[in-house]
């Protein structure tokens, strides 16, 4: 018996899908009519926003399938810190551009990594490793940070060494590719599937023969290669790092993928796309905000205001879902 | 006759396009036992969800001892008079009985200090357990160390405790054994006999015929007729049910056990605490093995050790070639599908769709290279499953949340069916399947031994056992305590004798 017309639920269903890429375009128009107001320069607003977005996305799009399991990781903006940190490290011991690449790839995966092998190992959930690995991978990255780059508050590299890939073609490009190879597992592979099987229902998973640990620390290999590619793309935007560089990430991650239309639960529903429309929704909010409030008081308030965004979101997503759970 | 406590008028109820409901007209009288069967998806449990303030009709009246009844939600329906067990677990995992028992009345028990007088909260729950005739579970325990069949009285002894007018009981006596059946067939006469009324649904037509007065028959959403006790006849029921008489055999006609010499599973003196005592068992190519006993007899351990997901403290859990199982990965990865009891929490990602949690199972057999996950095969694939188990559903893309209990069991079946599973561990796979479907799947299994297949099942149901096992094992205490081949003269009351 198959039914084609629509009802309350699939349409539900459909609002909760394409809401997401409805605010994206709203956000995006509001925020051309913002910076238009004020009268400043829109393609270098764009500019920033394209900046600080693709971050947050390609960081965003590792860290899915950390969420579709159904946990997630608080870490991500220390890992990117702590990456960027060990690329400037590497590249001013040897001025070695591959030697800093693989640098800051080798620490995001070793991050992400010891992330799900220490839960793994000492049977507690990944996200409370995480919790650790954020207090000490800031702790490290800000050490060195403050000892290496004394007055200056900062360590930095050669701007002349990335500035020629510091244009959006060459991030788009990078973001891309990351994102394809990404979507391709998540959706078109037994592994990608699985993930979204074990989120939904872990017990369920494991009797199905799915191992949790070998598909966790998968999930953290590919976020961890988010996060290199994060702490890369950020070096080559400001080829300098402080202690507070990408600090917000692993906050906003969470908050831009459910703006994306992530479920927070994970499993069968989630949708590696939400971290690109959630990405970029994030930054444009953030960035109208603080146009708009224009102060110094701006930080607090624009937390505040995504904040309720962000319950909000949650609220509309899961509505449709809660209704009409029957123990049958 | 009396006037009748419950009055549903017109009810009709949709979901979307799909209607659940079609103009039903249901009278219960006080004092009686109804029963109400049908194909799975036929409505049963919607109907008296509706009357016990699950969810809400459409539209359609209903009138509750004389006035306009209207409840809000299940606890207000029970506060009001009705109150109803659902088919699959209704209790909360993370604490004790007691506070099952009392869930959202606890403050009762607090003192002016506000503390929580755990003594006194523990000895209601136990006395609410004696009171539907359980004995050996107190309310200090917790509901996570109990096993299926007790959490299901757990709930009936938190529903009787309101003292309800009508009890509505759904499609539970297949999660009992012949024990908890028993203690649920009891509770009912007495209930009757007060005067109150209970609304029973099974899929078992003889217990149906057996412990009900009236019984009526619901197909796709429609009432299609009631009987009263002195109208009772199988094949009349049976065949207003389907809307046709059923073709073939039930279970296997043969009365000859039969299997081939190649050993596909083997036991040998495996323990696991209370549960699993010295077990040796062999499971042979070719062959169904029917395990049965009360509950807490270990059968459903047995089903777990033999998949890997329990570990026994001693003995070994082997294939035929040697091979070890001492996780599900490796059973999974030799073949070995798993089929548990507690469907909604082991077996199925309700918040998946159907297609996600059958093409999980069979990944292997329709990827390409193994790995490639292509959704034409994938589709194909799940279609497949669906056809041949008749999964009523809108789309393979319906979330299982939203189906019938009986077309959610057949989900799980169709995802260990459908890959290529040469040993099957199948813990109560028929439970809340229709007779129609049940005879699809007797003969699905009839087909898989004929390939070679090895089967074990373990059922609650004894006529199921004797009707498909070439050989059956009875459990009691964590032992097996009889071994029976497959014969002709074999009967219930045999084998109930080895079990209690
Ligand atoms: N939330 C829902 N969304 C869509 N369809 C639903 C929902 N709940 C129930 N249905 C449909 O309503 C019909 C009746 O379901 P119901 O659960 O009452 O059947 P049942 O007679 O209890 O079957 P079973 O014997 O399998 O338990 C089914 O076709 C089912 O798929
Ligand atoms: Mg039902």
């Amino acid at each position: 018996m198959k039914q084609t017309t629509f009802n309350r639920n699939k349409i539900g269903q459909l609002m909760v899908t394409i809401l997401p890429f409805v605010a994206l375009i709203v956000l995006f128009a509001l925020f051309v009519g913002v910076v238009s107001m004020k009268g400043y320069r829109l393609d270098m607003y764009l500019q920033i926003v394209f900046n600080e977005g693709v971050v947050l996305a390609v960081v965003a799009t590792g860290a899915i399938f950390i969420y579709t399991l159904g946990t997630f990781d608080i870490s991500l903006g220390a890992a990117t810190l702590f990456a960027a940190t060990m690329g400037v490290l590497a590249y001013n011991a040897t001025e070695n551009m591959a030697l800093m690449i693989l640098a800051i790839f080798a620490s995001g995966i070793i991050c992400s990594l010891l992330n799900s092998v220490l839960a793994s190992v000492f049977h507690i959930p990944a996200f409370v490793t995480t919790v650790a690995m954020m207090s000490v991978l800031t702790a490290v990255a800000s050490q060195i940070i403050t000892t290496k780059g004394g007055a200056l508050g900062g360590i930095s590299i050669p701007s002349v060494i990335v500035k020629d890939m510091d244009n959006p073609g060459f991030k788009i490009i990078l973001l891309a590719v990351f994102f394809l190879v990404c979507f391709f597992t998540f959706n078109l592979t037994k592994a990608g599937r699985r993930q979204k099987f074990i989120g939904g229902n872990p017990v369920c998973a494991a009797l199905t023969g799915i191992q949790f640990n070998k598909y966790t620390i998968l999930a953290f290999t590919i976020a961890g290669i988010g996060v290199g590619l994060g702490a890369f793309l950020t070096l080559v935007y400001t080829p300098s790092v402080t202690t507070t560089t990408a600090s917000s990430i692993g906050m906003n991650i969470f908050i831009a993928i459910v703006f994306g239309g992530m479920p927070i639960s994970g499993g069968a529903r989630s949708k590696i796309y939400a971290s690109l429309v959630g990405g970029f929704s994030f930054m444009l909010l953030n960035d109208i905000l603080e146009l708009v409030i224009d102060s110094s008081a701006a930080y607090g308030i624009t937390q505040l205001i995504s904040a309720v965004f962000f319950l909000a979101v949650v609220y509309v997503t899961s509505m449709n879902y809660r209704t009409q759970m029957l123990p049958r | 006759m009396s006037e009748p406590i419950l009055q549903m008028k017109n009810i009709n109820k949709k979901f979307g396009s799909v209607i659940a409901l079609k103009d039903v007209n249901l009278d219960v009288y006080p004092g009686e036992i109804r029963g109400l069967i049908g194909e799975n998806g036929s409505g049963k449990s919607t109907i008296s969800s509706i009357a016990a303030g699950m969810q809400k009709a459409t539209s359609g009246d209903m009138y509750f001892k004389g006035d306009k009844w209207q409840p809000s939600s299940m606890i207000d329906a029970l506060k009001g008079g009705i109150g109803m067990i659902v088919q699959e677990s209704g209790t909360i995992a993370g604490v004790t009985v007691a506070e099952n028992i009392f869930l959202g009345e606890i403050n009762q028990f607090k003192n002016k200090l506000g503390i929580i007088n755990r003594k006194l909260l523990n000895e209601k729950a136990t006395e609410a357990m004696r009171n539907i005739g359980v004995e050996d579970i107190t309310g200090d325990m917790p509901i996570a160390a109990l096993d299926f069949q007790t959490r299901k009285l757990v709930e009936i002894a938190k529903v009787v405790l309101k003292n309800p007018d009508i009890l509505v009981i759904d499609e539970t006596s297949t999660a009992l054994s012949h024990d908890g059946r028993s203690i649920m067939y009891r509770l009912m006469k007495k209930l009757r006999d007060e005067g109150k009324a209970i609304i029973f649904i099974s899929h078992d037509l003889e217990e149906i015929m057996e412990a009900c007065d009236t019984l009526t028959v619901l197909r796709d959403g429609n009432l299609i007729r009631t009987f009263t006790k002195d109208e009772f006849d199988a094949d009349a029921i049976r065949t207003s049910m389907i809307g046709r008489e059923l073709q073939g055999d039930y279970y296997r006609s043969d009365f000859t056990p039969s299997y081939m010499d190649e050993v596909a599973m083997e036991l040998t003196d495996v323990n696991l605490g209370e549960e699993l005592r010295n077990i040796n068992l062999t499971l042979h190519k070719g062959e169904i093995v029917g395990v049965g006993g009360l509950s807490g007899c270990g059968m459903h351990a047995l089903g777990k050790v033999m998949f890997g997901a329990a570990k026994p403290e001693s003995g070994k859990v082997a294939l035929g070639n040697g091979k070890k199982i001492d996780n599900p990965h490796t059973a999974v990865k030799n073949k070995i599908g798993y089929v548990s009891k507690d469907r909604d929490v082991e077996s199925l990602v309700l918040s998946a769709s159907i297609k996600d949690n059958i093409s999980v199972g069979g990944m292997d057999e329709y990827a390409l290279g193994g790995w490639l996950v292509t959704s034409k095969r994938e589709s194909e694939y799940v279609q497949n499953q669906i056809d041949t188990l008749s999964i009523k559903c809108s789309s393979a893309n319906q979330l299982t949340s939203q189906l019938s209990g009986g077309n959610k069991q057949k989900v799980v079946f169709g995802k260990w069916i459908g890959c290529g599973s040469e040993i099957l561990i199948l813990d109560c796979p028929t439970r809340g399947v229709d007779i129609g479907v049940k005879q699809a799947m007797y003969q699905l299994m009839m087909k898989l031994k004929s390939e070679g297949k090895a089967i074990l099942m373990i059922s609650e149901e004894l006529p199921e056992l004797i009707g498909m096992s070439d050989r059956i094992f009875i459990m009691k205490n964590g032992e097996i305590t009889h071994e029976f081949e497959r014969n002709a003269e074999l009967t219930d009351a045999n084998i109930i004798g080895y079990m209690i």
